[in-house]
């Protein structure tokens, strides 16, 4: 059941009359809806799958318990490394077995020993790095004592697996959304015309530009070869573009949907096109898997206390986890790896923290300066995805060979029978909108807000894409 | 109280969103009503009535396989308005819609031979039809079975929504700009390249059943006393008919069978499909035995 779904539009209807109709009575009523609603919304996947939901919920659950009540320190170490141990565990079978098995038979190969590894026939159970992230943040955060262990089931059965966020995040912390669940939620009105702004305008993101966009990207990037430096371009904005639309309006769905049941919960991206530098851009774009990665991984591994060479390796470890957390596949690491190199001299200049402002442009030389990083930083950005969209490093390298050395800068006639540059102008205005509204979660509130309502209904409805219907791409990861 | 506002907010949205979708099925439609360039269907339905000497119906084995210009050059006003994909659902609808827009037709050439074994619509053609869904009698009655005649008729803009990579607003645009596609260059005929040396087989393992929109096609045409030939189109020699062809001759002895006229690997562009030095040495035998007497 995806959010830009007939069934979906059907679903949260009915959730949300329960929810403030039927189930209103406290917390506990409140909590246990959004539980079955949400173990349905996961089972219209694939039923079998929830069983491996419930089995995580419950042993986060347990074992944190059991940290929380040992005497000893090797008992508090026992259930935190039975915990880490068992999550990544399932991690590692159901989503990285299979690379890792077909890797080192290649290498064995490339030595000349021939191997034939044992693969699992097995599909990837949806969002399951998500609420994997969800238990080990709990997990970690009991073990260092930053928070208390949760004894009402329902509650942290609900942060585990609370619909919205379920299947693509954001990748709530224990410290924020539990506190949220502990309480009765009261309907405001405000705050439920918010979650409706939020909606609207991510479902422009995803039909109107992600999937927009997917249909050149995927002609561009599937014909590669054919192509001339000008479409492999404009290709690879455009899947900068779809990867922005789809992640980022799948954000701003679960976060207005969740503001309908009146929980909030954390902000995701935050503009990251508009990043003067890369390190910025990390600080915009998927922010609660960026911060959990630098929690739970970076600060314990030493940080930026250490030396200069403790800083460097930190980083790049985290980058390419962090691309490895997307997929099991080279590209996915080298896209890290390139993330972490571009990283790596505003780390030895010591100005990763530089553009922690907010962008006010005004007519001098400084906002030239501003325009020109910010540019920068986006076509960056645009080389790193090729990695990610190709299905393989040498398709990677070949297209952006191609990209530089073709030379022609012609419009080109593509195979989904459209021109590479049609979807400029739509881009262009996307853009401007964003810019104009850089400030607030959406562009739908505020002045005429019914204007604007209206507008990107509009948008929505003569500009989606429909016919070649797409997945938001993350819930692959 | 809250609660309520909310609700009526909500509400006030959904009445919006469906005024929206009303008035933009208006402006879609009056669009599309605009442009005669854009594919055939738009060709028929928004030119003058035309006396035709011949009418070339199929899929794209018609469209592939006649020629237009060479009926032209003998004098014969001709369209081809094969359709890449067409099925007898949509040959039977193209037939009706020439005659309600009040053109004139003396003689129908119709390919029918893969085509008999479905009545089913073309996915990829029966939507070209949908802009004109509402102004239309004949498009109306013909839809009427199918399944989403009604998501069609009743909710507004639901076919553009539906269809928007080939009826949605790009379409939409072009239409009001009258951009010319490329359909209906050459007389509708569409030529295809030579094979590179490798044609693949094509293998017939089905049966031919009677087919109701053919049978319709027949009426209309005895009805309107126009000349229906009925044609089976060639084969590459290394397709395995199962005799196919034969069984279709069994089920309607008029169809005239020219499978085996055009032969050579060199004359087709896939095992189904001839190419344009294919299709010029069988229209020509097609004007030859059929159209010799109005030649001369």
């Amino acid at each position: 059941m995806f959010f830009n779904s007939l069934a979906f539009a059907i679903f949260l209807p009915i959730v949300f009359f329960l929810y403030w109709f039927v189930f209103n009575k406290n917390k506990n009523t409140q909590n246990t809806l959004l539980i079955i609603a949400s173990y349905y919304f996961y089972s219209c996947w694939d039923w079998r799958f929830l069983f491996l939901l419930v089995f995580s919920t419950f042993l986060d659950y347990f074992t944190g318990i059991q940290i929380e009540k040992s005497n000893s320190e090797k008992g508090r170490k026992f259930w935190f490394w039975l915990s880490i141990s068992v999550n990544l565990g399932f991690l590692g079978i159901f989503k990285y077995y299979n690379f890792f098995a077909s890797s080192f038979a290649e290498m064995f190969t490339s030595f000349g020993f021939k191997v034939s590894p044992f693969l699992l026939n097995v599909i990837l159970p949806v969002g399951i790095s998500f609420y994997t992230f969800h238990g080990l943040s709990y997990v970690i955060d009991i073990y260092y004592k930053r928070i208390k262990a949760e004894y009402n089931f329902i509650d942290y059965s609900l942060f585990v697996s609370y619909f919205p966020l379920l299947v693509a995040g954001p990748i709530e912390r224990a410290t924020h959304l539990l506190p949220e669940l502990k309480e009765k939620r009261e309907f405001n009105l405000e705050k439920a015309k918010e979650g409706v702004y939020q909606i609207v305008w991510g479902l422009v993101k995803k039909v109107v530009i992600a999937d927009t966009c997917a249909v050149y990207a995927n002609a561009i990037f599937d014909h590669y070869p054919s192509m001339n430096s000008f479409s492999l371009i404009m290709g690879a904005i455009y899947f900068a573009f779809q990867i922005y639309g789809d992640f980022s309006g799948y954000s701003d769905i679960a976060l207005g949907v969740s503001k309908l049941f009146g929980l909030d919960l954390l902000r995701n991206f935050n503009y990251p096109y508009f990043s003067r530098d890369i390190a910025e851009f990390w600080r915009r774009w998927h922010i609660s898997l960026s911060s959990w990665f630098r929690d739970y991984l970076y600060i314990p591994l030493g940080g930026s206390k250490g030396g200069l060479w403790m800083k460097i390796r930190n980083t790049f470890i985290i980058f390419i986890v962090s691309g490895f957390w997307h997929g099991a596949n080279w590209t996915y690491i080298v896209w890290g790896f390139i993330n972490a190199v571009y990283f790596l001299p505003l780390l030895l200049s010591n100005s990763n923290r530089n553009n922690m402002d907010s962008i006010i442009l005004k007519w001098n030389l400084d906002s030239v300066k501003v325009l020109f990083s910010i540019l920068t930083t986006f076509l960056l950005t645009c080389i790193a995805w090729v990695f990610f969209r190709a299905r393989t490093i040498t398709d990677a390298i070949l297209y952006l060979k191609r990209m530089f050395t073709n030379g022609e800068f012609s419009p080109q006639y593509l195979n989904n029978e459209r021109y590479n540059y049609e979807l400029l102008l739509m881009i262009g205005l996307f853009v401007l909108v964003e810019w104009n509204n850089k400030t607030k979660v959406e562009p739908i509130s505020g002045k005429r807000s019914w204007l604007k309502m209206a507008l990107a209904i509009m948008a929505i409805i003569a500009f989606g894409t429909y016919s070649d219907y797409k997945e938001f791409i993350y819930f692959q990861f | 109280m809250a609660m309520k506002n909310f609700l009526l907010y909500v509400f006030k949205i959904f009445v919006l969103t469906f005024v929206l979708m009303f008035i933009m099925d208006k402006v879609y439609s009056y669009a599309f009503l605009q442009s005669n360039k854009r594919s055939k269907i738009s060709f028929i339905y928004n030119s003058p009535p035309t006396n035709y000497d011949v009418v070339i119906l199929g899929s794209s084995r018609a469209n592939n396989h006649f020629v237009t210009k060479m009926f032209t050059d003998k004098g014969l006003k001709t369209f081809n308005f094969g359709m890449q994909g067409s099925k007898l659902f949509e040959s039977d609808l193209v037939l009706k819609l020439l005659l309600e827009k009040k053109n004139k037709i003396k003689n129908v050439i119709i390919d029918v031979d893969v085509t008999l074994k479905s009545e089913n619509k073309s996915d990829g053609t029966f939507l070209k039809f949908l802009p004109y869904f509402d102004d239309s009698y004949v498009i109306k009655e013909h839809f009427k079975e199918l399944d989403d005649f009604n998501s069609f008729y009743y909710i507004p803009f639901y076919r553009y929504l539906k269809f928007d990579s080939k009826i949605g607003f790009r379409e939409m645009f072009f239409s009001v700009l009258n951009k010319k596609g490329n359909e209906i260059d050459n007389g509708g005929y569409s030529s295809l390249s030579e094979n590179s040396g490798n044609l693949n087989t094509e293998v017939l393992d089905y049966q031919p059943h009677r087919n109701r929109y053919y049978e319709e096609i027949k009426k209309i045409c005895k009805k309107n006393n126009i000349n229906l030939i009925a044609i089976m189109t060639p084969m590459c020699e290394k397709a395995i008919v199962n005799d196919y062809f034969k069984k279709v001759n069994q089920l309607y002895p008029e169809i005239y069978n020219y499978e085996n006229i055009v032969t050579e690997d060199k004359y087709f562009s896939s095992c189904g499909h001839m190419n344009d030095m294919g299709a010029k040495v069988f229209t020509a035998k097609i004007l030859n035995d059929f159209f010799s007497y109005e030649c001369d």
